[in-house]
């Protein structure tokens, strides 16, 4: 079987008043269709960037990527957009709701942009993964009338609302206490189970130890990549960053 | 010391935005120059006092008869002259052209009859030779005149000998005494000046002549006294004087105006106000589009300033901390404006002294004056509160908690939001307006400029002479006059041709068998008498004769009719011979129709056809009138056409002053080239005003969309493609488009209706929906492309760093 994502030599440069960074450098990755992934790594070495980049929020600057079989770096911006609104699903540290729209809306956005859809059964969606993320009793509200927990329970919902090959997911829990927390990650694992891919960046061990699959960078690299909490320590081959699983 | 910080941090923040500080500086500089050119023209057009030592204080004399502005009498001026208490050097005088020749060629000046004390009074002296002594107000002194800067200058190269010498004015031979400053053309375009003529000095209260006169009311009265006295005066001898000799009834009053005042005839005021509050509603336009920029600008900083406030830094050095901006850009947008302002008051200046200079009264000087940089200071004040202080203080006061708490700009950005819609909106109807407005009198004047007047004025020059009563006291010698006038002028070897045409107004028609007293049942029909031929004014003989030596006052009197006239009443018979009976000046004259002549344009059927309204032809050999125009047709050179008008003027009567010999087209000329000039000063203004509301609706719209990137990477980031984020910004934008272009089309609307009916329904109704169609689909490219491309920039960058923005 062919991964879902597979990252070739993927490298992200910044290029701002004279300043380089390298956000991203050289990563390998391929993640199997089903996979439970946790990105960890210390601030700013570059896991946002390849997340952008694996949701085709941003190209990256060197390198290719296939996402289920197509290379998409090849892909024009319709193209991207389409990707993005049928087979992927977002979920921002900072939530990233529209203040302007209600409950309701922000879950049904993603939907207003496929083609083909009638009203009942978008309805019939947004109200399913309002259940699901348990928030129909809010559906009228706005944003700013929300608690963290709440906002983010929406995010995911809003992510969920197309039924995304796969979700991913920016320290999903970062802006949240310990409770609504358990919340999100308990959701992130209920789709997991149900056959969802998950990538999820994360500072917290213990979050990232619900995953199956961790991936630790450094520095623009990728410097462990490890099954289960077997943590298994990679070598890293200096020149390519091929990782090898011992 | 940290106010010096802010100031710095400001400059920075405008020089790291270099097209945001472009736009707004363009748009102040724009919207201050419009405003601050119109008030200084205007200004000075109607309210700068007369250059002179004490100039405001000098008064002209006007009077009224219930109300209505008049001539004024000279006899009773005169008269009641001698014992006024309140007024001091009350002078008369009379302005007039005069004729300056050398041999064969001459040049006709303005020039004015004065009293000895004009100079004194204006308290300038010559710079040459001498001014008037009371000896050379006697009529046995021998002519003199003083002559103006600029006729010197023109006239005789500023010849330092010309004191003493002796020049032909009016064909008497004048000695020259004197010389006056440069720029010195009192009372209004004086380019020389002659002894009052003894004829006004000696008048009998019979007399119908009129004069002019200015004068200084004492300190110790006030100008309503002064008012009143004249008034009393000149009323008391006029009644007298009326009832004696059938002058018509009223009584009359005196009103002093300042000479600039009485120049624009007290209609100033008004188009003072008008044409300030147009440019001003332009600045404003400006005020609030920068305003609304800055407003944004603050907006970005609400958490800084949530921040400082916080920490507790108080409201005014918050306000100001946010001010230094939009005030460090409005000065220099003043400073700029200013320069320019002054750039275009000179080039104004030297345009129209270049065009029209002689006719100009000589204190229309425009150039960078006090009043225009008091009011550039004042603009300056309306400007940085408007679009300075009041963002800047309404962005200072928000609740610093929701700022702080929410990390984004929502609820400020929302009401802005919402501003800014309404804003555009408003800009898009006052822009449609102006457009629409504009596109009717930009038809307008391409109708009349290209009107199809067909008479023909080339090599055509014409003067106006008036036949006093007290030198021409019979009809018969009035007419004897312009017989020999028309008759002296065709025999010269450069006039092809010429005719002598009086103005009758209108007469009535009296139709047959209905005379019976009902008045003003009968039609009322342009007339003109004319010795000489219809062809000259292209009005070709349909059928019969024209008039001529034949219709002289021993026979009966003949008539021309239009063809228009005999299709109207008399369609179906012949009119040849036909008696008709028309009653002109109140007086019934039973006339013979002896030709019929084609249709001319005439001013009642301007916007219709020639045959719209008809024409009666009298002959001048069998009506008198006081003033008549005679016409010319030349051969050769114009100045010694011209010269041929005075040589049979002055061998017929010297002592008459010819009213305004010139080339016929030079009026038309010169009403084409003010319609240029207009259409230009209009299109020019009109084009800076769309170009303000489209850098308004620009830059507003650019920075909604800024507003909400971090909305639209959401979007993008769901997978909204590029072109429907732009269908729906683009659709939220049609909204104010269609709301302000409908409020300007039924503003239109109402226009149109009105000027349908001012044109007589002669201009077609598709006309106008062709004028709204163009008008309407060329803003609303612009108005959508204004739109499109902050829109297009907000879709360009990658939805991750729409994300992160902030
Ligand atoms: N748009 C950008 N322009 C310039 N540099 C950027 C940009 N985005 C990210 N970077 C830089 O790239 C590097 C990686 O950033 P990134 O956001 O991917 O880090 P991160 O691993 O997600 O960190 P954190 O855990 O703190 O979120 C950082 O050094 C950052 O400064
Ligand atoms: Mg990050």
């Amino acid at each position: 079987m062919s991964p879902l994502i597979e990252l070739n030599n993927i490298s992200k440069l910044f290029v701002t008043e004279e300043i380089e960074t390298r956000a991203v450098n050289q990563v390998n990755l391929s993640i199997n269709k089903g996979e439970y992934v946790a990105l960890s790594g210390p601030s700013g070495c570059g896991k946002s960037t390849l997340l952008s980049m694996m949701g085709l929020l941003d190209t990256a600057t060197t390198g290719s990527y296939e996402l289920a079989g197509v290379n998409v770096s090849q892909l024009n911006a319709n193209q991207r957009a389409a990707i993005r609104n049928k087979k992927i699903g977002f979920i921002f540290q900072s939530f990233n709701l529209i203040s302007d729209l209600s409950v309701f809306e922000n879950i049904m956005l993603p939907l207003t942009y496929q083609k083909g859809l009638d009203k009942n059964q978008i309805q019939q969606q947004v109200n399913q993964v309002l259940a699901k993320v348990e928030m129909g009793h809010r559906k009228n509200h706005f944003p700013s009338q929300l608690s963290g927990g709440q906002q983010q329970r929406v995010a995911v919902a809003r992510a969920l609302v197309n039924s995304p090959d796969f979700i991913l997911a920016d320290e999903p829990t970062g802006n949240l206490d310990s409770k609504n927390a358990l919340a999100v990650m308990n959701l992130l694992e209920e789709l997991h189970q149900d056959g969802s891919t998950i990538c999820m960046v994360t500072h917290d061990p213990q979050s990232a130890l619900r995953a199956r699959r961790q991936v630790e960078m450094f520095d623009g690299q990728i410097i462990s990549d490890s099954i289960n909490s077997l943590s298994v320590k990679a070598k890293v081959d200096s020149s390519t960053s091929q990782v090898s699983i011992a | 010391m940290s106010i010096f910080l802010d100031i710095k941090y400001a400059i920075r923040q405008l020089f790291k935005t270099p097209k945001f500080t472009a736009i707004t500086l363009f748009v102040l500089v724009g919207g201050l120059t419009i405003s601050l050119f119109t008030f200084s023209f205007l200004y000075s057009l109607i309210y700068k006092p007369l250059p002179l030592p004490g100039g405001e204080s000098i008064f002209r004399l006007s009077i009224s008869t219930n109300g209505d502005g008049r001539s004024i009498p000279a006899y009773e001026l005169l008269e009641a002259k001698q014992g006024l208490q309140s007024i001091e050097h009350l002078e008369v005088f009379e302005t007039t052209d005069f004729r300056i020749s050398q041999q064969d060629v001459g040049k006709t000046l303005t020039g004015t009859y004065v009293e000895n004390e004009i100079f004194s009074f204006t308290q300038t002296q010559p710079i040459l030779g001498r001014g008037f002594t009371p000896e050379d107000m006697l009529s046995s002194a021998a002519p003199t005149v003083v002559l103006s800067h600029s006729t010197w200058q023109r006239e005789y190269s500023e010849d330092s000998n010309i004191v003493g010498k002796v020049i032909r004015i009016n064909d008497l031979p004048t000695t020259v005494i004197g010389i006056m400053p440069q720029g010195y053309h009192f009372p209004v375009n004086s380019q020389l000046w002659l002894p009052l003529p003894q004829r006004l000095k000696s008048l009998t209260a019979d007399t119908r002549e009129y004069i002019q006169a200015y004068g200084r009311v004492k300190p110790t009265f006030s100008k309503e006294q002064a008012e009143l006295e004249i008034g009393q005066a000149m009323d008391a001898i006029y009644q007298q004087t009326a009832r004696q000799f059938q002058k018509p009834e009223g009584k009359l009053a005196a009103t002093l105006y300042t000479f600039p005042h009485a120049q624009t005839d007290g209609d100033g005021n008004l188009v003072f106000t008008f044409f300030n509050l147009i440019a001003f509603s332009i600045l404003l336009l400006a005020c609030i589009n920068v305003g609304n920029l800055l407003l944004a600008r603050a907006i970005e900083r609400s958490k800084e300033t949530a921040i400082r406030a916080a920490l507790g830094a108080p409201t005014n050095r918050l306000v100001l901390q946010l001010m230094w901006e939009g005030i460090i850009i409005t000065l220099l947008g003043s400073l700029l404006a200013v320069l320019l302002v002054s750039d275009l008051l000179d080039y104004t200046d030297a345009l129209l002294h270049a065009e029209v200079s002689e006719n100009l009264p000589f204190w229309w000087r425009w150039g960078m004056d006090v009043p225009t940089l008091l009011m550039a200071i004042g603009f300056t004040i309306v400007t940085i509160v408007l679009a300075s202080f009041i963002p800047a203080w309404r962005s200072a006061k928000q609740d610093i908690n929701s700022t702080l708490r929410d990390g984004t700009r929502g609820a400020q950005g929302k009401k802005a939001g919402k501003m800014s819609r309404i804003l555009v909106t408003v800009q898009i109807f006052l822009i449609s307006t102006l457009m629409l407005i504009g596109s009717i009198s930009a038809f307008l004047s391409q109708y009349l400029l290209n009107m199809d007047t067909i008479e023909d004025y080339t090599r055509v020059i014409h003067g106006g002479i008036f036949l006093t009563d007290k030198n021409y006291k019979t009809p018969e010698q009035k007419i004897r006059f312009f017989e020999d006038f028309y008759d002296r002028l065709k025999r010269k070897h450069n006039v092809e041709n010429a005719v002598v045409r009086g103005y009758f107004g209108t007469s009535e028609l009296v139709l047959d068998g209905e005379d019976s007293g009902a008045q003003n049942q009968f039609p009322k029909i342009d007339t003109m008498s004319l010795i000489g031929n219809t062809e000259f004014f292209s009005a070709q003989l349909v059928e019969g004769r024209h008039l001529d030596k034949r219709d002289n006052p021993n026979a009966p009197k003949s008539v021309l009719i239009s063809d228009s006239m005999k299709k109207r009443y008399w369609p179906n018979e012949s009119v040849l011979n036909k008696r008709i009976n028309i009653r002109l000046n109140d007086k019934l004259h039973s006339v013979h129709i002896v030709g019929v002549v084609k249709d001319r344009l005439n001013e009642s059927s301007i916007f219709q056809g020639h045959s719209s309204e008809d024409e009666i032809y009298i002959s001048g050999r069998q009506f008198e009138r006081s003033y008549q125009r005679i016409f010319y047709r030349y051969s050769g050179d114009v100045t010694t056409a011209e010269e041929s008008f005075y040589q049979v003027l002055f061998t017929l009567d010297r002592t008459i002053e010819p009213y305004r010999v010139e080339p016929a087209s030079k009026n038309f000329d010169m009403m084409k080239k003010a319609m240029v000039m207009t259409s230009y000063i209009t299109f020019g203004a009109g084009g800076f005003a769309l170009l303000l509301a489209l850098t308004g609706i620009y830059g507003l719209t650019s920075n909604t969309i800024a507003q909400r990137t971090h909305e639209i990477g959401i979007r993008r980031a769901v997978g909204a493609t590029d072109k429907e984020v732009i269908q729906m910004l683009l659709k939220q934008g049609s909204k104010q488009l269609a709301i302000g272009l409908s409020l300007g089309l039924f503003v239109f609307t109402l226009i149109s209706f009105a000027f349908h009916g001012f044109t007589d329904g002669n201009i077609p109704v598709v006309l106008y929906f062709v004028l709204a169609g163009t008008v309407t689909i060329g803003l609303l490219i612009v108005v959508l492309a204004a739109i499109y491309s902050p829109t297009r920039k907000a879709v360009a960058m990658e939805p991750n760093a729409a994300l992160r923005y902030e």
